[in-house]
């Protein structure tokens, strides 16, 4: 009773202090045009008029993210990678991960109504997030947002079977760092690949470069066949969803496998 | 008349909200004492700023067409890019919240392992009683 | 017109949904109830950035405060303790 009184109390200060910024509207409601910064980055996504500007992608967030500003995406990715190497090393020594003698995995877990819905949409919940990821530059979504829907699916296998029935199929944490590791290495790799391309043809080219510009004429081809890919976009894509996915899967299985207030006496 | 006020007043209301939003989470940060409510009330506090910015990439309906996202989705002729950046939303603001929730996310799950490190060590999770039990 | 008033309506009732939701998260002394009540509040937010046209932000959002992160606090207090206890002066 209590509790309904304070939120009644909460909202009806939201709608007042809402009157009274009515008041000051001018600067705070939206405005009709936007910044001369922004409608430069909408009209030059994908405009095939403006050949040394463009990024040939009908995206303009996947465009901003991974060539107007790729060295923001670079680090944000690290910083990802840091924290899960930092989690790992506080949980060093608290887990084990081997397989326990005489644990029979078919009687534990769940019922087999649960676990037969989990095997049927697992691999339906991989597919919808590969395909989120690989069309970034066609339509909303990109690495991240893929990497995070793939990492919902071990989440639900976890808790539908148990911790061992993925580590017997041979999702441990020494093989998910080492695909993390290489997704990595695969962006670190793309973002110097013009460069790299550019000493051996004996020409100028910039470090994180995707089409040619004015003085570096070599860049990554747009389109493949007719199937458009937006140069080093696609990679860039493929690799941070192999990271991001892997990355979640380490944190959840260590997570669960460290001991409890219970089994520590 | 009266529908302009209906808008403004609904668009003033979600800019109260996020304000309100905003102190609560800072007052569950100070002042509640167990750990896991401080990491629940930092994941408030950072995705309340997020929305803020993303509200300030907003745009008005002109002409009673409805502002797009930033996706082109025809052929790029000279006047489909023209009302493309006559109509479309800011970009900037939504590739910059973007990285923003990548690292809110990072230092979260970092947070979640420190406290559990926390608990194995002084066999609470409260922090008046660890600030008592210090050393 | 009242396609543009319908809009800014469930913008506002859903805003009004996160107040309610943040308000009980904070004050919630049990803390599984706490960590279902900040889903809720980040499944209105998912719903703000829908309507205020961020379509990548709320695919961003949507899988990993609505999923990951309660998943991972929930295991994280199944393994320390659920209850907060009363704040008694220090």
């Amino acid at each position: 009773m209590q509790r309904a009184v304070e939120v009644v109390v909460i909202i009806s200060l939201v709608l007042v202090i809402a009157l009274l910024l009515l008041l000051a509207s001018e600067y705070l409601l939206p405005s009709e045009s936007i910044r001369l910064l922004a409608s430069f980055y909408l009209y030059a996504t994908y405009n095939p008029s403006l050949p040394y500007y463009t990024v040939n992608s009908p995206q303009a967030v996947t465009a901003i993210l991974w060539d107007y500003r790729g060295l923001d995406t670079l680090f944000e990715t690290a910083v990802f990678y840091l924290a899960i190497i930092a989690g790992l090393a506080l949980a060093r020594r608290l887990y084990e991960e081997s397989l326990r003698e005489g644990v029979d995995l078919s009687k534990s877990g769940l019922s087999l109504i649960v676990k037969t819905v989990a095997r049927l949409t697992s691999p339906m919940i991989i597919a919808v997030g590969a395909s989120i990821a690989l069309h970034g530059h066609l339509t909303p979504g990109g690495g991240f947002q893929g990497g995070a829907t793939i990492a919902v699916a071990p989440m639900i296998l976890i808790v539908v079977f148990s911790t061992l029935f993925l580590i017997k199929r041979g999702v441990t944490s020494d093989r998910m760092l080492f695909i993390v590791s290489l997704g990595l290495i695969g962006i670190g790799l793309t973002a110097i690949s013009v460069f790299l391309i550019g000493l051996v043809v004996g020409r100028f080219a910039h470090v994180f470069q995707n089409m040619p510009k004015l003085n570096s004429p070599i860049g990554m081809p747009a389109t493949i066949g007719n199937i458009l890919i937006s140069g080093t976009l696609w990679f860039f894509n493929l690799f941070e969803m192999f990271a991001v996915a892997t990355g979640f899967i380490i944190a959840f299985v260590i997570l669960m496998l460290i001991k409890g207030r219970w089994e520590v006496k | 008349m009266m529908v302009e006020f209906l808008n403004n007043y609904f668009l003033m209301i979600v800019l109260a909200s996020l304000l309100a939003n905003f102190v609560i989470s800072l007052y569950g940060i100070f002042f509640k004492p167990h750990y896991i409510k401080k990491v629940i009330a930092l994941m408030i506090f950072s995705d309340t700023m997020n929305t803020f910015a993303i509200y300030i990439g907003y745009r008005t309906w002109i002409g009673g067409k409805n502002p797009r996202p930033p996706e082109l989705t025809l052929h790029p002729s000279s006047e489909a890019l023209h009302e493309f950046t006559l109509r479309a939303v800011d970009p900037l603001p939504q590739a910059l919240v973007l990285t923003a929730i990548v690292i809110g996310l990072a230092v979260t799950l970092f947070l979640v392992f420190l406290g559990y490190t926390l608990y194995m060590h002084y066999r609470t999770l409260d922090l008046r009683e660890i600030k008592r039990l210090r050393g | 017109m009242v396609a543009e008033t319908t809009v800014y309506f469930i913008m506002a009732i859903s805003s009004l949904i996160s107040v309610v939701a943040t308000y009980l998260a904070i004050v919630e002394k049990d803390l599984v109830k706490a960590v279902i009540y900040s889903a809720i509040q980040s499944a209105m937010y998912a719903l703000l950035y829908y309507l205020l046209m961020a379509p990548d932000t709320a695919l961003v959002y949507l899988p990993v405060a609505v999923g990951l992160i309660p998943g991972v606090l929930l295991v994280l207090i199944g393994k320390t303790e659920r209850w907060e206890k009363d704040a008694k002066s220090s």
